[in-house]
């Protein structure tokens, strides 16, 4: 080559044609690809193991008369509705079960896996001025959303083939398998439309998972609802899209038809997304963020406070959300509780006895909603632990703020918050066992047991606490803690653990009530432990570095 | 005049990291110091020691008369701090935070903090994942210079703040010193230390290498000289502490040794000066003469001041 050579041109042609909103497509597709080369496989693969899991587990549990009399339960309207419009119930088969009651949570992860994906690569980019760099290059204005969209599409119908073909390994029938597959994807493919459509109207991504969020949630809530109307299905449940992918009735009569509304659905919601892009500005919301309080409430003056306001918002949520889980699950007490055709494997968890099967039943979600306490305790806790590795915690502990009012504070709002949390939880499913049960007693019983717990989730928050304290790295190791617990308590009996197994346990010392008597001795030695922990942890907190950015 | 800050012999080590290596520093009451260094020196190593956020290893360490690790809350009530990277509260507003921080501190003199911010031209009504890492900055330089206390601790605070908002900073600095406040400012840039500050101190390698008034140091580093004389120039060679002689017909450049000044100027005029230009030697020089060996090694010795500081420091070792 000479000095004199021509280079060749390598900039496209800045025509005025309309294919050049789309200009740059192929690349900002192959980007999406290379930046997400880990996280989609992850999605796709870990969807598809979950599924694999699933088959045998449940092929395990369809093998008697009994068993299947079990799952049945599950599928029946009211407790059906939850899941689904429960096709197949009569003669149930794993893949039936499969698709008419864990469809549910492929449909909830593929809509995940599309929301944030869609959003990552769009409205996420734009809040954090990338999106200004990609579109300063030749790329035309629909590219980016164009991009991910079809990324969306290729994974989502990716997924579909992988359900299928996880359901056909496992010698279930293919057509079937691909059904259910493509009912799984396109749920994903109507939340990613949904999600291209609210990213264009949010300044910040979280606004728009949240709202795309909201839309499944009501999608769901439309589809029970519907379903608990009528034996499967009644004409509210077609207005969700959840229910056109339990319409397909996967293994029972398959029939493709009513997933051309979910495409459909999936179509004018990107076709609105695109609309509102053309127009706004890169960066900016069709809606504007709405500016907040110039002065901080009086109120906000103490470390206490300060802590309460940070967890506010996820205590209220952990409480609505028990509480409304509490109240459905006691109000579907009498009718899980039917001791008709109950097997064995099923009385010895809700307490052997045929007699008290209610009490033992609401046992069992009571001991639920304690590790879904645990759940926000150990979150409360990490929380902390990122106020402190942000380096927000710097700031205050740079005022008039010791180490011990600091974290006593989160300590005393986290302990507090579960207490309420419990009680609340504790009455709302109480209130809901006494409505189906007829019976008053409940109630009490109910927010008792709930409370009863209470101490053993104390202990979880002073373990967190301690590593808190002591190796702040470590705090993941209470979720085993948590883990563990739930096992043992709803499978030590008929795994037939040792005692000192059922001991290690902190949720297992005061009985399971409303089944079990309180053993109030348990809680207050509970409780003194659970105090010795939080005090060692905020001892060593007062000791260690803090450590910052 | 009393000692707002004075370590001595502080050590503190993470895990085989030294981080600061027996450092000596002292900060006299009411004034500003400056204190310098390029990044991961340890300044803000230091600054979290003398703040009760980090343990020292060994060496002795007092802010404002007392023991900042066992009395770190009654300390603080007397301080205030901006941290290098201010993060926020995503779902609190700025305003929302500079309360916070402020009434944590033990109260914010309400008619500064809405002065502050309107000359900072902050919007407290944002909430905290909406700002950018500028006004971030400046909520946390509202929330600290809001406060009446008497030592301000302020890590690189106008990083990130444009070229304006530097100016409103410089002044209401300058405003704190009026009011007798204790400043201590870490920076790298320092252009702006030069203006504010009495005193510096350079750390480098968790060690001070340099401290003192910015005339004290001045006359440990070189003043560079121009000069066209009438005579031709002779001899200056002889003269110990001149650096970098080049004569050109009628023409002389040279750099000199704070020391040797006078005997240069007094050797120069024999020549019958016609002109002379002398440039003091700004900080970027005396940071060069004692981080030039890093900056040799990373090749990075630029000529952008005409000056040929890695020469000198070659010479000198």
């Amino acid at each position: 080559m000479t000095a004199t050579a021509v280079q060749e041109s390598t900039r496209a042609p800045a025509d005025h044609a309309p294919g050049n909103v789309l200009a740059g497509t192929g690349t900002l597709i192959r980007f999406i690809l290379r930046r997400d080369r880990i996280k989609l496989p992850a999605w796709l693969l870990g969807m598809a193991v979950l599924l694999s899991f699933f088959v045998p587990a449940v092929s395990e549990l369809t093998e008697t008369e009994e068993q299947r009399q079990d799952l049945r339960r599950i599928m029946e309207p009211a407790v059906g509705a939850i899941f689904g419009p429960g096709y197949g119930r009569d003669d149930i088969t794993p893949e039936r079960y499969i698709a008419g009651v864990y469809g549910l949570f492929f449909f909830v992860l593929a809509a995940l896996m599309s929301m944030l994906l869609v959003a990552r690569h769009t409205r996420v980019e734009e809040q954090n001025g990338r999106a200004e760099l990609t579109r300063s290059n030749v790329v035309g204005r629909h590219a980016q959303l164009t991009a991910v969209l079809i990324v969306a599409v290729g994974a989502n119908a990716l997924l579909a083939l992988m359900l299928g073909g996880t359901m056909t390994a496992n010698d279930l029938d293919g057509s079937g398998g691909l059904l259910f597959g493509a009912s799984v994807g396109a749920v994903g493919l109507v939340f990613a439309g949904i999600t291209a459509l609210t990213v264009q109207v949010t300044e910040y991504s979280r606004a728009a998972t949240g709202i795309a969020g909201a839309a499944l949630g009501a999608a769901w809530a439309v589809r029970a609802a519907g379903d608990m109307v009528r034996d499967y299905g009644s004409p509210l449940s077609w207005f969700s899209p959840l229910a056109w992918s339990n319409q397909t009735r996967p293994y029972v009569d398959g029939r493709w038809w009513p997933l051309l509304l979910s495409v459909g659905l999936a179509v004018a919601a990107a076709a609105v997304g695109y609309a509102l892009s053309a127009r706004r500005d890169v960066g900016a919301g069709l809606v504007a963020a709405r500016p907040g309080e110039a002065v901080a409430a009086p109120w906000l003056r103490s470390p206490l406070a300060v802590a309460f306001r940070l967890q506010r918002a996820s205590l209220i949520w952990w409480t609505v959300a028990l509480a409304v889980f509490g109240f459905m699950f006691g109000g579907l007490g009498d009718q899980i509780a039917d001791p008709k055709d109950m097997s064995q494997d099923r009385i010895e968890m809700f307490g052997g006895s045929v007699d008290t099967l209610l009490d033992g039943y609401l046992g069992v979600i009571t001991l639920f909603t304690a590790a879904y306490t645990g759940i926000m305790v150990v979150l409360g806790v990490q929380a902390v632990r990122s106020e402190e590795t942000k380096g927000r915690a710097e700031p205050v502990l740079a005022t008039a703020t010791s180490r011990w009012a600091w974290f006593g504070s989160y300590l005393a709002v986290i302990s507090l918050g579960l207490v309420g949390l419990l009680l609340v939880a504790g009455f709302a499913t109480g209130t809901g066992a006494a409505v189906s049960a007829g019976d008053g007693s409940h109630v009490w019983d109910v927010t008792a047991a709930h409370l009863a717990h209470a101490p053993g989730v104390l202990v979880l928050l002073g373990i967190a606490a301690l590593l808190f304290g002591v190796l702040p790295r470590t705090i993941g190791a209470t979720w085993v803690v948590l883990g563990y617990s739930l096992f043992v308590g709803l499978f030590g009996t008929i795994t037939d653990l040792p005692q000192w197994a059922h001991n290690l346990s902190p949720m297992e010392h005061i009985g399971q009530p409303p089944l079990d008597s309180i053993s109030w001795s348990a809680a207050m030695i509970l409780l003194v432990v659970a105090a010795g922990l939080m005090a060692a942890g905020l001892a060593w907190f007062r000791r260690r570095d803090l450590e910052t950015k | 005049m009393t000692t707002a800050i004075a370590t001595s012999g502080l050590v503190k080590t993470f895990g085989p990291t030294r981080a600061l290596d027996r450092l000596d520093l002292t900060v006299e009451s009411g004034e500003v110091h400056g204190f310098l260094g390029p990044n991961g020196a340890g300044k803000s190593t230091t600054i979290r020691v003398l703040l009760g956020l980090l343990r020292a290893d060994s060496g002795l360490v007092k802010v404002l008369g007392g023991d900042p690790w066992h009395g770190a809350v009654a300390l603080h009530r007397r301080l205030a701090y901006v941290p290098g990277d201010v993060e926020l509260w995503p779902n609190l507003t700025g305003g929302e935070a500079i309360d916070l921080l402020g009434r944590l501190r033990g109260g914010l003199n309400q008619a500064r903090r809405a002065e502050l911010i309107e000359r900072f031209d902050l919007d407290p009504t944002k909430k905290g994942r909406t700002y950018s890492k500028g006004n971030r900055q400046k909520v946390a330089i509202v929330a600290a210079l809001a406060s009446d206390v008497e030592l301000l601790v302020l890590d690189e605070p106008t990083a990130g703040l444009d070229p304006l908002m530097e100016v409103v900073f410089q002044d209401v600095i300058n405003q704190m010193k009026a009011e007798g406040r204790t400043v201590l400012l870490s920076s790298h840039i320092l252009a702006q230390v030069e203006k504010l500050a009495d005193k510096v101190s350079i750390i480098r390698l968790g060690k001070i290498v340099q401290s003192g008034t910015l005339t004290e140091m001045r006359h440990l580093t070189r003043t560079t000289i121009e000069a066209d004389t009438s005579k031709p120039v002779a001899g200056l060679e002889r003269i110990p502490g001149i650096h970098d002689l080049e004569t050109t017909d009628g023409r002389v450049r040279f750099a000199v040794d704070g020391d040797s000044l006078d005997d240069a100027v007094r050797a120069l005029s024999q020549f019958e000066i016609r002109s002379l230009t002398s440039h003091p030697p700004t900080l970027e020089e005396l940071m060069l003469r004692h981080y030039g060996d890093e900056l040799i090694a990373a090749g990075n010795v630029g000529n952008s001041n005409g000056e040929k500081p890695g020469n000198g420091n070659r010479e000198e070792r």
